[in-house]
């Protein structure tokens, strides 16, 4: 992946989830949009690229939010590396799945999300019933367009 | 094999960074690097919110441009409208010039418009005077009439009893010194309105058998001397009971525009007295109120026909 494909899919990436969850939240409810161009990133070129990208954009998320700088972070960059790993098991990049992959990373995202502010802020961050139960598959319903996001850059940069 | 060991460094890494972070958060690096995260990641979000509104506002952008295109067809056709009625009041001038001199009549001279700001209201005189930021250099001239405009409409406010190089003092209509001959719209009959240095007016010299009744427009008369005829003054608010030692009524002046709400106002100057300063602000023709609109506007008055009385009046105006 050249330098350019990286910066461009980097700065789309974190618009389109700043955009998103600014302006198209439904009840405040958004897609994890990051996550899921993570795991489809790792999916598709390894655990590598997929942890550095999720740690990047986990920071930006984390710039964007006023506690626990780093919590994006790492919990992005993990998510990138359980779907490398996975990767050597299975083919996560047929669509079905990873939305599978995408589907329990979300929880777990979730989860560990809370957990490292159960340690670092003495408090569980909840995300509400709402986003646990509906964010999933809103972030499904992401996992088509991510591949073709991925498949439109390596044709045109 | 190799990629697999490159990927538990670099989880080992970004784990320890990631811990260093959430655990020392208020160490000065890690308050440094949030600091040059913010600052790279931030314009994202700026330039991202600065572009969704700038999209936002694109379609009231587009239609307040259409309705100015209108607007701007519409003036335009009132503007030739205007170039007629300008043509026809030279005319009715010159006509009106020819016949005072025809009767022997001094001619009156023409006077041009020039709109200025209030610059200073003095609190302990707050309806006595203002003063305004044209002066002998702008044309101003003593006792040139002041008129205050509002939703399109023209009020008498007071006259220049000062003039100085680039401002001057405007004696309002309100204060005890002031006066002016003035006619009741349905009435038909002329007083003298004078200032009673409080928010009101008084007008006297009404004919004792004449019906007064409250809300009755107040013009200036074609007597006076200073002011143009025909100019709005205020409405009656109150009628006063009559003085059985007293040949003439009175009755109670609401202004039609509050001194305290003035903010521009329009001096008239003689033709060709334009100083070297230009105004403050331009010229605008203002029409002549035809209707209780400035009242009904707060609700205080009925609608009024406008009676042109041209009886004479024998007031004397001024301080």
């Amino acid at each position: 992946m050249s330098h350019l494909r990286g910066a461009v899919l980097f700065v789309a990436a974190a618009f389109l989830q700043w955009w998103w969850s600014t302006h198209l939240s439904l009840w405040g409810l958004s897609p994890q949009v990051l996550l899921v161009l993570t795991v489809a990133i790792a999916a598709r070129a390894g655990s590598n690229p997929g942890m550095c990208y999720g740690f990047l954009w986990g920071l930006f998320l984390d710039a964007l939010r006023p506690h626990l700088f780093g919590a994006n972070a790492f919990a992005l960059m993990l998510a990138g590396y359980a779907t490398g790993t996975m990767r050597r098991q299975m083919d996560v990049v047929d669509i079905v799945s990873q939305c599978v992959v995408v589907f329990l990373l979300t929880w777990g995202y979730f989860l560990f999300y809370g957990l490292l502010g159960l340690v670092f802020a003495k408090t569980f961050f909840w995300v509400g019933w709402a986003a646990c139960l509906c964010d999933p598959l809103y972030n499904c319903l992401l996992v088509p367009f991510a591949a073709l996001c991925w498949a439109w850059l390596r044709e045109r940069l | 094999m190799r990629e697999t060991r490159v990927s538990n460094y670099i989880l080992a890494a970004f784990s320890a960074f990631s811990l260093i972070m959430l655990s020392l958060p208020l160490s000065t690096p890690v308050r440094a690097f949030k600091a040059c995260v913010v600052y790279l990641c931030n314009p994202v979000a700026y330039h991202g919110a600065k572009g969704v509104q700038r999209l936002a506002d694109l379609p009231p952008g587009m239609a307040r441009l259409l309705s100015v295109d209108m607007e701007n067809v519409r003036l335009r056709a009132e503007r030739r409208n205007a170039l007629w009625l300008k043509t026809e009041l030279e005319a009715l001038r010159t006509e009106n010039r020819r016949l005072y001199q025809a009767l022997g009549l001094k001619v009156p001279g023409e006077r041009t418009a020039l709109w200025a700001s209030v610059m200073e209201r003095d609190p302990l005189h707050w309806y006595n005077s203002i003063m305004v930021n044209a002066g002998a250099d702008q044309g101003v001239t003593l006792n040139a009439p002041v008129f205050g405009g509002k939703d399109g409409i023209l009020f008498a406010v007071g006259r220049v009893t000062e003039v100085r190089k680039d401002s001057a003092i405007v004696l309002l209509l309100t204060d005890e010194l002031s006066s002016v001959a003035a006619y009741l719209s349905t009435a038909a009959v002329e007083g003298l309105v004078q200032g009673q240095g409080g928010p009101r007016l008084r007008m006297n010299y009404l004919p004792s058998e004449a019906v007064l009744t409250k809300g009755d427009l107040i013009y200036t008369s074609p007597t006076s001397v200073t002011f143009p005829s025909e100019v709005l003054l205020g409405r009656v608010a109150a009628v006063n009971s009559r003085d059985p030692f007293l040949t003439f009524q009175s009755v109670e002046v609401e202004p039609a525009v509050d001194a305290a709400s003035l903010t521009d106002v329009m001096i008239l100057r003689p033709e060709g007295a334009a100083g070297k300063g230009s105004p403050s602000l331009p010229a605008t023709p203002l029409p002549r109120p035809t209707s209780t609109a400035p009242f009904q506007k707060s609700g205080l008055a009925s609608a009024q026909g406008v009676h042109k009385s041209t009886a004479p009046a024998t007031a004397q105006e001024g301080r």
